[in-house]
This record gives C-alpha cells, structure tokens and sequence, in this order.
C-alpha cells in the first residue's frame, strides 16, 4: 500500500540520513519525485541542517588550535595527586564560615552531652550494664564507706574498711584491711 | 612515514603528551562545534573543550579501542556539555550578543548583499531556535548536523537506542521547521 505525504515527511529524515532500508528508501524517492510538498520538505530539512553546520563552522573557525592545547596542557600540568586534592577538600571543609558554626555546635553538644546526667539521672544504663564506684563518704572515725551499683543485678555493695597508716596514693596494690559486707 | 591514530594513542597511554598534541589538533574543532551547538557560548564552549580534551587525556588507559577515537570523546564532550547546559540558567542577553557575534561575521563572509540578509535573519532565528530545544535534542542534531554521524553511533555516545535517536531528531527537526517558518 502506497504511504501519504504525512507518512513520507515522517520518514524524510531518516532517508536523508541514509537510515531507511533499501525498500522504504525506494518508497520515499519515488514519492518525493512526484510530490511537489514533500519535495519542498525535503529541501527544507537539508536547508536547516545545511545552516545549522555552517553557523558552527563560521564560529570554530576563529579558534586558534595554539590557544586552545594551552589550555588541555595546562590542565594537564596542573593535575594534583590524591594527597594534594584531599587537603583542598579539608581546606573547603574547614574553611572559615564553616567553622564559625562548627565550633559553637561542638560546644554545644559537649555541653549538652555532660549535662545529661542532671536531667536524665542514669541515662547511660540505657546502653548497657555499667558498674559504678564510688566513695560516699569518710566518717570522722577512721572509716571510708565505698558503694558498687550493678545495673543488670540491680545489686549494690557496700564496702567498710579503715583508714590505713602510711597509706600510698599512688600505690597499685589492692586496699588491704578489714572489709565487711 | 604518519604516525597512525592507533600508534599515536597507544603513546598517549603512556603519558606522551606531545603524541596526545596531535590527536587533539585533528579533532579539537569537531568537538568544539558540537559542544558550542550546545552551550551556544563560546567561552563557555572553549572551557567544556578542553576540559573534554583534559579528561579523555586522563582516561586514555581505558579507551580500548573498541570504539572509534571520536565516538568516545564526543561521548565526553557531549556528556559535559549537557550537564553544564542543564546547571546554567543563561540570560537571553547574553545569548542575543553571541549570536550576532556569530551573524555579523557570517555576512562579512559573503558577497550577495540579497543572500547575506537572509542568512543573517535564518542565523538569527535558528539559534534562538535551538536555544529552546533541550540539551539532549539540541546534542542530536548538532551531531547529526555538524558530523552526520549515524543513528547507532549518535546512540553510543548518548547513551540510548537508535529508535530513541530518531525519536528525538524527528522532533528537534519538527520544532525547529516550525520556529524557522518561512525563512527556510
């Protein structure tokens, strides 16, 4: 079946192209030598394309190719290494404005991180069994008392022992003495 | 006896810049139409060119050889292209003055006063044109156009069929008949 000019203007592209089989090329010229429209489409699509290259052309001509290879040579010498374009990065990171806000929210978390405790009390028993020690009080007879929390037990020890004679504070031996539980 | 293109990138892939001269100096103003077809500005050509040429000179060790040369720095070129064309949002002004940079130097180039004008209005008209297609309609013509390169090799650089390629031709055409109207 014979194809309309509208399915002929469709395929004109691709015959220009050289894109069409060799039976639907044969379709298209037989047509286009007989159809004054497609005919004028035709010339029409080879005219833009024709203007299109020479107004590219007309505009790479002016560039020198002198000119243009210094530029790729320069970005070519001025290639950095790895090392190089990681500092760069580091400097961008950490330029000034940057820091002026990372300074004052690190502080902020730092401070807000060690306050915890004041409004969560034993916020940290969250993330696990922690043991704590800790001297509660000395008395005024030669007593310490020391305290041992454990969370997961929920169990707490308590330590009595006397006060030593010639007691080494930085020693690392165990406090020896009389311990009651 | 001429170094073949083949003996002059296996020397780029091995650093030789001088041998890499010599391939830029065949193919620098193909690329640099195409690339200016679709960034319209020609600083802004000149810049993705040789940054084109910087890449592919970095990358060379890949190139395998299982396309041609040009396929793949177009592929370069166009890709860079697009995606600076996509990022800058180009004021109409500065548009206006490349393109009758481009016009003015068309019609000293000419000797049919008649003739001149009618290319100066179709330059004019047809830029503005392109201008409003996209930047993956505009790269397909301009390689079709400037290189004529085929549907499978427009597809390997762009990275998509030759149905789709076709697809986008036939509009790009379509559009820009439209835009010229009888001034084609």
């Amino acid at each position: 079946m014979m194809k309309d000019c509208a399915e002929i203007k469709r395929l004109l592209g691709p015959w220009i192209d050289g894109e069409l089989d060799a039976d639907q090329a044969a379709e298209v010229q037989l047509h286009v030598q007989g159809c004054a429209s497609c005919l004028d489409e035709k010339s029409r699509l080879e005219r833009l394309e024709s203007s299109l290259k020479s107004l590219l052309e007309t505009k790479a001509s002016e560039v020198a190719f002198d000119a243009f290879w210094a530029g790729v040579r320069q970005r070519i010498a001025d290639e950095k290494s790895w090392h190089t374009r990681a500092v760069d990065w580091l400097r961008g990171v950490l330029s000034p404005p940057r820091l002026a806000w990372a300074v004052p929210a690190m502080v902020v978390i730092l401070v807000g991180a060690l306050s915890l405790d004041q409004f969560f009390p034993g916020w940290r028993w969250a993330f696990g069994p922690t043991n704590v020690a800790s001297v509660e009080s000395i008395d005024g007879h030669g007593f310490n008392v020391a305290l041992l929390r454990e969370a997961k037990t929920k169990t707490t020890v308590i330590w009595l022992f006397e006060n030593q004679e010639n007691d080494d504070e930085t020693s690392v031996e165990p406090v020896s003495g009389n311990v009651a539980f | 006896m001429e170094t073949t293109e083949c003996e002059l990138i296996s020397k780029c892939q091995k650093g030789d810049v001088a041998a890499y001269e010599d391939i830029a100096a065949k193919y620098y103003r193909r690329v640099f139409m195409v690339i200016l077809g679709v960034v319209h500005d020609r600083d802004d050509a000149m810049d993705v060119a040789q940054e084109t040429f910087y890449r592919a000179f970095k990358n060379i060790k890949h190139f395998k050889g299982s396309s041609n040369f040009y396929t793949w720095i177009y592929r370069i070129a166009v890709n860079l292209a697009i995606d600076l064309q996509r990022r800058k949002k180009r004021s109409s002004v500065d548009l206006k003055e490349d393109m009758d940079e481009v016009i003015v130097e068309t019609e000293a180039s000419g000797s049919d006063p008649f003739r001149e004008l009618h290319d100066r209005r179709l330059g004019e008209k047809l830029l503005r044109a392109i201008d409003e297609l996209t930047p993956d309609h505009k790269a397909v013509i301009v390689m079709r156009a400037v290189e004529g390169l085929s549907y499978k090799e427009i597809g390997r650089i762009m990275g998509c069929s030759e149905g789709t390629i076709m697809s986008r031709l036939h509009y790009a055409r379509k559009k820009l008949q439209e835009k010229l109207g009888t001034d084609l």
